[in-house]
């Protein structure tokens, strides 16, 4: 009897896994549970278990290979009567098609009634680029479907029916940038350098034409002049149009081409998820980030105060659980500073556990493990798991659950190096506070050039959510708690 | 297959030569594929021979006589004379110079044509019998195969089409003389458009009708002001009655009507016209030889590709189901050939625009207030009357009125009615609004021709958002 194996949903929500490698060989002989593969997901290397006895017939995807969940893997001969092939069921694999139909059809989608709001042309687009248009989220005029909606839509495949909601700001004739390196590129900037005016003179119909273009009539180069204005002509507008199009397609090719020492890295698995991550918080949410320092001198002495002590109960006590409870004591005082915007609701969640994740640099990449319940705990109790997790995440033995539910992340990049930087938000959170590193530096005190243990901070908001007075009043809050840590006492 | 008969080959078989398939034939000739059109009749089909066309030109026709006999408000006295021939002869002209050229266009396309009767061989095969004795019949093999036959006229028992007494739609069109007295079974579209040339050309027009009012499909309002018309040119209603048997007479024929209680009636006509309504053609095909099956009223299923259940086999038109409209069979063979061609088409309208070519006419598309209400939307609706307009009044032709339906939230168009003069005509920019996605302010802020029957559209449109200008607001 023939065994399928079809690959698990291997974590919430999780659409697809990479295989890293195989365990076993065709041939080889498997228990229930013993580990056949690892697959990365977008988290963690997971081991993938034989769900049953017996022995390896078939592996049908290759390592590396990206693969659908409930795509079949691998198969496995099983002792037993010769009955058809029997797979095994994956628990959501089955319902996802009918809830992904389910939510196209009851989101946001301009086709009510059966009603698509789109000129013919883009719904024959859509056809052309395979996208689903009644699930594509119109930006034009009453939410009329655009051309350029469709275009986003095929471009982020599945997430392109919400990105489409957000009118596309890229132009589509980017003028061609001075730093390009590419040869091609140069060659048809110094042909037509962009002319940047203030005032230019066109007919109607030249305007328009730029406007189909995607050309900034301001940048075209001047014809002639006429009444002391610049005037341009549709050829010049087209001329222009033609060379930043070779001058952007140059870019690309550039980009394209390889030498033989270039390597390529695959764009997956944790490192993808990142990146969707970061794209998604911050075009999702309209960051801005404020910059403060902090006088931690007496934190310094505290700590190691504290430190030999800590050791003693088997802690190693660092900076961060002090940094962690001022931040619950500031999450308190503002609350919406720990919430989330639930868009669908249009509501803000303002929430009531204080978890605090910490973003840890990996191997893999960033990771963020999550301290819950900050506000519950002693200071040796949060030290002490934020030790734990931060260690997991290192040597990638993290569980997913460990990773969710967080309502405040601190980064640390002072670590490393640096005084400021721009943290991104760890979306749907509506803050992040971005340590710098304590360093020793010259300041005024009574009048006095003394030195001092000088943090540095960078906290990014969802100005959505947050105003930039609230984030003042929040690192005040903070800064007043590292600036006299007695008062965590009383936290 | 005959033993010794060779198969001749081709990527696409179009069966009939209708506005469906000639024009996926010529699409298909156009995408460079190799076509194969195989026509029992007439190049042209119902809509060019039979059916639109000599009905239109008949009824411009009629018109020409009617209105010229009718114009003395405007200080015009005159005693038009029809020569029926002559007409006929005239239409007759107009069907042959279409018809020729789609042939031409066919062939210029590439399109081999073979006149005949198309029946399935096989999954991949079709014979073509041709007409009459020792024609003979040939094979044709395909890749695959758009079934465009359309549909007949629907005969009621008791009333088998006889060419002399008992009419249908087709042979009332050949007509050479004009009848004194009609009885028209029916008072759907086909049924009154013909009653009206009928009524025009000095015919004493009785219309019976089974159900309660005419044109049933159509609101109301808007059927209420062609009966009024047609009352007026002295059609005269029999409603809730169904035509049951007729009788040869010396001076022509008893036409006998029964309603709901049995009781009976009798009429008196010298033809009876039947225009009950029209059966796809999908009986002659032998569809068991590829596996298809059509449903109880003869209709293919199809997909939005045109695509039956059987893969490589289409059905467009009147054959692949309502609405049975020329429009929609062109439409669907365009597609149907580009899908073929490997392009990405599909069916995508929002809506198919229809029209009634009666006294005034009917023009409609997209949803009703009713529908509109039903699928979801909060509709506005916005009325502008042609009493109300200088062009309706200049040509001696006010009744009637537009209807805009809209969404009231967006602006979006949802649907429109027309009923009045050149409604055919004018209904067309609310189907372009409603495939553009346009909204009330965009049809107000389109400027309009000042003096025409367009603006009615915008003023109705005006009229929606409380803003017209011409009439008082809702």
């Amino acid at each position: 009897m023939v065994f399928e194996f079809k690959l698990p949903d291997v974590g919430e929500g999780l659409t697809e896994a990479e295989i890293v490698s195989w365990l076993v060989s065709e041939g080889d002989t498997v228990t229930e549970d013993m580990p056949v593969a690892e697959a990365e997901t977008d988290k963690a290397v997971v081991e993938i278990p034989s769900p049953v006895n017996g022995t390896v017939r078939e592996i049908l995807a290759d390592a590396g290979e990206m693969v659908p969940v409930g795509n079949v893997i691998i198969t496995f001969n099983v002792e037993g009567e010769d009955e058809p092939p029997i797979e095994a069921e994956t628990e959501t694999e089955p319902e996802k098609p009918a809830e992904a139909e389910k939510a196209a059809s009851n989101g946001e989608s301009s086709a009510k009634g059966g009603r698509v709001f789109a000129a013919p042309s883009a719904r024959r687009l859509a056809r052309e680029l395979g996208v689903d248009i009644t699930t594509v989220v119109g930006s034009g005029p009453s939410g009329r479907v655009t051309d350029q909606d469709v275009r986003a839509a095929a471009e982020g495949g599945k997430d392109g029916a919400q990105a489409a909601a957000e009118p596309t700001t890229e132009p589509e004739a980017e003028p061609a940038s001075d730093t390009t390196e590419s040869s091609g590129a140069q060659a048809a900037v110094s042909m037509q350098k962009p002319a940047d005016r203030e005032k230019t003179l066109a007919a109607p119909a030249t305007r328009s034409l730029a406007e189909e273009l995607g050309v900034d009539l301001n940048a075209v180069p001047e014809v002639e002049k006429r009444e002391g204005q610049s005037f341009v002509t549709p050829e010049a507008v087209r001329e222009y149009a033609a060379a930043q199009t070779e001058a952007k397609q140059a870019d690309v090719a550039s980009l394209a081409a390889t030498s033989k020492e270039d390597e390529r890295v695959p764009y997956r698995g944790i490192r993808r998820t990142i990146g969707k991550q970061m794209e998604r918080s911050k075009y999702t949410a309209p960051h801005v980030t404020h910059h403060d320092e902090i006088d931690v001198t007496d934190l310094v002495a505290m700590r190691s105060d504290l430190k030999e002590e800590a050791e003693n109960r088997g802690v190693k006590l660092s900076y961060m659980p002090f940094v962690m409870k001022a931040i619950v004591a500031g999450l308190k005082e503002f609350p919406y500073m720990n919430s989330m915007l639930d868009e669908e609701a249009e509501e803000i969640v303002l929430k009531k556990d204080y978890n605090i994740g910490v973003a840890v640099a990996t191997d893999a990449g960033l990771m963020v493990p999550v301290v819950k319940g900050v506000d519950q705990k002693g200071m040796l109790q949060v030290s002490q798991e934020m030790n734990d997790l931060v260690g997991k995440a290192r040597d990638r033995s993290i569980a997913r659950s460990d990773m969710q539910g967080g309502t405040f992340t601190i980064t640390n990049f002072g670590a490393i190096g640096g005084e400021y930087a721009t943290p991104i938000i760890n979306f749907p959170e509506v803050a992040i506070l971005g340590l710098g590193a304590i360093k020793e530096k010259p300041r005024v005190v009574d009048g006095d050039i003394v030195p001092r243990h000088i943090m540095t901070i960078s906290l990014s908001i969802d100005h959505r959510i947050i105003d930039g007075a609230i984030a003042a009043q929040f690192a005040n809050t903070v800064k007043n708690y590292l600036e006299n840590p007695a008062l965590l006492l009383l936290e | 297959m005959v033993v010794g008969d060779i198969a001749t080959g081709t990527d696409v078989l179009v069966i009939g030569a209708g506005p469906g398939g000639y024009v996926a034939a010529i699409r298909a000739g156009q995408l460079g594929l190799d076509v194969t059109m195989v026509e029992k009749n007439a190049y042209g089909g119902t809509c060019l021979n039979y059916g639109c066309i000599p009905s239109k030109a008949l009824i411009s026709a009629t018109d020409v006589a009617h209105n010229a006999a009718n114009a003395e408000d405007m200080g015009i006295h005159a005693d038009p004379v029809v020569d029926m021939q002559g007409m006929v002869a005239w239409k007759d002209g107009v069907v042959n110079q279409l018809t020729g050229g789609v042939e031409k266009l066919m062939k210029a396309n590439g399109v081999n044509l073979m006149q005949g009767t198309a029946e399935f061989a096989g999954e991949n095969t079709v014979r073509v019998a041709h007409g009459g004795e020792g024609q003979g019949s040939e094979s044709i093999e395909f890749d695959s195969c758009i079934i465009a036959t359309g549909s007949r006229p629907f005969e009621i028992p008791g009333f088998e089409f006889d060419g002399e007494h008992v009419l249908s739609s087709r042979e009332a069109l050949a007509l050479d003389e004009i009848p004194e007295k009609l009885v028209v079974v029916g008072a759907g579209y086909i049924g009154m458009e013909l009653s009206t040339v009928f009524a025009k050309l000095g015919t004493d027009v009785t219309i019976v009708e089974m159900l309660d009012d005419a044109l049933p499909g159509y609101e109301s309002d808007v059927a209420r002001v062609v009966k009024k018309k047609a009352e007026a040119l002295g059609i005269e209603f029999h409603f809730g009655e169904a035509a049951k048997e007729w009788r040869k007479e010396a001076d022509g024929m008893t036409v006998v009507t029964e309603n709901e209680d049995g009781e009976t009636s009798e009429f008196n006509a010298d033809k009876t016209l039947v225009a009950v309504g029209r059966q796809p053609v999908s009986d002659t095909l032998n569809l068991e030889a590829v596996g298809l099956e059509p449903d109880e009223k003869g209709f293919l299923q199809t997909d939005d590709q045109c695509r039956t259940d059987v893969g490589h086999i289409y059905a467009i038109g009147d054959v692949a189901g309502e609405p049975m409209l020329a429009h929609k069979a062109s439409k669907e063979g365009h597609v149907a050939a580009e899908v073929i061609a490997g392009e990405p088409s599909a069916l995508d309208y929002q809506a198919i625009p229809a029209a009634v070519f009666t006294d005034p006419e009917i023009g409609t598309v997209g949803m009703t207030q009713a529908e509109a209400e039903e699928a979801g939307f909060e509709p506005v609706v916005g009325k502008f009357p042609f009493m109300a307009s200088g062009r309706a009044l200049s040509t001696g032709h006010s009744d009637g009125f537009v209807r805009v339906v809209a969404d009231e939230e967006s602006g979006f168009i949802l649907g429109g009615q027309i009923v009045g003069a050149e409604a055919s005509e004018l209904v067309a920019e609310l189907a372009l609004a409603i495939e553009m996605g346009a909204t009330l302010e965009d049809l107000t802020a389109t400027i309009h021709t000042h003096p025409t029957l367009a603006e009615a559209v915008m003023e109705a449109a005006a009229n929606a958002k409380g803003e017209a200008i011409h009439t008082l607001n809702r």
